[in-house]
């Protein structure tokens, strides 16, 4: 077991959306958080709370309106942070390989070194046949892999995840969260993963953080007691739905909160609803 | 403007810019400095203009400077506002009829594979004929009033406007189309509620490039066909000598381009609120 360190450290963050002229939406904290390094966290709560906020804050796509997140990372790493979007990552205009190979090619990694790691991921992703296909030929969840598979290439020392499988049937689902599973036991990075599924979380994830509705503050910060490396048929085990259930009554008054908001007066959410 | 304060090599921070922490003022200073913008580029080169005629870099007797422009006589008589009126008149009445007929044949061929068959190439192809060049067959067709150069300036929008609607019928989503089909939808209603609407910001981009090709037209026919209008000025100004006058007109051009152009952006922001705007420097 290597040594842990602090990865990513978030202090007194909040975020505030003021469009001009109109109201301010509170989208997030304060939230105050550590992750360790190889550390896998998962983040769920309801719609708006504003946790695909703080992971676009992590990624350095949006900047805190007060408080800040310090990352710690490699400086010999050209691509430290990378990310895995829930759609509109992988561009419609580059093949299949091509998509894989973006990331390392912004990096500016040798021709031959690029060829040979999306080689491998294109296999380890099951993805070789459709190499040079175009994603609009392809299905969700082979999008999604090669989004996944885009990801990974570069070798971040953090991969974000912002509700990678929300789009997928829940057969597709299962097993791409199998996969990431296996993946993530051979390799471990640190992960911050977003999510609506309980289940996804707790499969996945050493950490589930519960957050509030909007402004998103975390409620509940628990580690899954289920031990690695973890397989599939964690699922069924009686004690992994009763720790499901025990997150969920935590949740559960959470996403309530936020139904009786949207109920009353407040017709207008803004658009980041999924943050 | 990225919130990464790099303080050491290894740690990347993300933390709140001015933007962040003071959002309006931000904006404030930020509409400030486009405003600057807009108003100091084109003031600073009017500025060098005046500058080159004052220190002789520039050939008085062939150009005029902004000074004299903006203090002749011309721009004080009837003569140059009743020009500019006439001139005015046949690019609304041009425009009108040519962004009517395209955006009427762009739908049809937009909806109808067959039409686009039939018209497509050939429409293609006349596209393609300098307008100008038209202008002896314009003549002979609707003899020697107004009614040749409104049809010029129709012809040469209506292709713009046809292309731009063509295009953004058939570029709509088919996934909305589906939706209306689902609810049992007959043409017209797909048409009247999905189609249409869902071109329509892309036809008011091909709009609003036919507003200032209407007065390029515009000013091309009139030069040719040099009776009256700004175009016919211009001319005046090169023939009798009178650059004051030439530039004058040049101005006026320029000015009405600027304002029809903008005339079909805001009507176009006010009839579709829904729309994204393009490449507006007015955002926030």
């Amino acid at each position: 077991m290597r040594k842990r360190s602090c990865k990513i450290e978030a202090r007194e963050v909040e975020k505030v959306f003021s469009a001009d002229s109109e109201d301010e939406v509170h989208a997030l904290g304060p939230l105050d958080l550590q992750v360790q390094d190889g550390e896998f966290v998962c983040l769920v709560g309801p719609s708006g709370c504003g946790k695909s906020t703080f992971l676009r804050i992590v990624a350095g796509l949006l900047n805190p309106s007060t408080g800040r997140v310090d990352i710690r990372i490699n400086p010999e790493n050209p691509t430290p942070i990378s990310m895995v979007f829930q759609d509109y990552g992988i561009y419609p205009w580059k093949t299949v390989e091509g998509n894989i190979r973006f990331g390392l090619e912004i990096s500016g990694i040798s021709k031959s070194r690029t060829k040979e790691v999306a080689g491998h991921w294109l296999e380890r992703m099951d993805l070789t046949a459709f190499a040079s296909s175009y994603p609009d030929t392809l299905s969700g969840g082979m999008r999604q892999r090669v989004a996944i598979a885009r990801a990974l290439a570069v070798e971040p020392e953090i991969l974000l995840m912002d509700e990678p499988f929300a789009a997928l049937d829940a057969q597709l689902r299962q097993l791409l969260q199998d996969e990431l599973l296996a993946i993530w036991q051979k390799e471990q990075r640190t992960v911050l993963f977003v999510t609506h599924s309980l289940e996804e979380a707790i499969v996945l994830g050493d950490r589930v953080i519960v957050m509030s509705s909007r402004p998103g503050k975390i409620v509940l910060d628990q580690k899954v007691p289920f031990e690695r490396p973890r397989s599939p048929e964690l699922r069924a085990q009686s004690d992994f739905n009763e720790f499901k259930n025990e997150l969920w009554l935590c949740l559960k008054g959470e996403v309530e909160h936020y139904l009786e908001r949207v109920n009353s007066v407040e017709g207008k959410i803004g658009s980041n609803d999924e943050g | 403007m990225k919130g990464e304060a790099q303080t050491d090599r290894d740690l990347l921070s993300r933390v709140p810019t001015l933007a962040d922490t003071s959002p309006r003022k931000y904006n404030k200073r930020r509409r400030l400095i486009e405003t600057f913008l807009a108003v100091g580029v084109p003031g600073s080169l009017i500025a060098l203009w005046q500058l080159g005629f004052h220190y002789e870099w520039i050939d008085n007797r062939f150009y005029a400077s902004p000074w004299e422009i903006v203090s002749s006589k011309e721009l004080r008589e009837a003569e140059l506002w009743s020009e500019m009126w006439t001139s005015v008149q046949r690019m609304l009445k041009g425009f009108f009829a040519g962004s009517l007929l395209g955006v009427l044949l762009g739908v049809l061929m937009g909806v109808s594979r067959l039409l686009r068959a039939a018209l497509d190439s050939l429409l293609t192809a006349l596209y393609t004929v300098p307008k100008l060049a038209l202008i002896p067959v314009f003549v002979t067709l609707f003899g020697f009033g107004d009614l040749p150069r409104i049809a010029l300036i129709a012809v040469t929008v209506f292709f713009f406007v046809w292309i731009s609607t063509m295009s953004a019928i058939m570029g709509v989503e088919d996934g909305y189309r589906e939706a209306a089909l689902s609810f049992g939808a007959n043409k017209w209603q797909i048409f009247r509620h999905v189609l249409f609407p869902g071109a329509l910001p892309q036809i008011f981009v091909g709009l609003r490039i036919a507003a200032g090709v209407a007065v390029l037209m515009l000013i091309g026919v009139e030069l040719v066909l040099a009776s009256d209008g700004l175009g016919a000025l211009i001319e005046k100004g090169r023939t009798l000598f009178l650059p004051e006058l030439t530039y004058v007109g040049i101005a006026f051009a320029a000015l009405l381009g600027l304002s029809f152009t903008y005339l079909v952006r805001i009507l176009g922001r006010v009839l579709l609120p829904w729309a994204p705007e393009d490449q507006t420097p007015n955002q926030n």
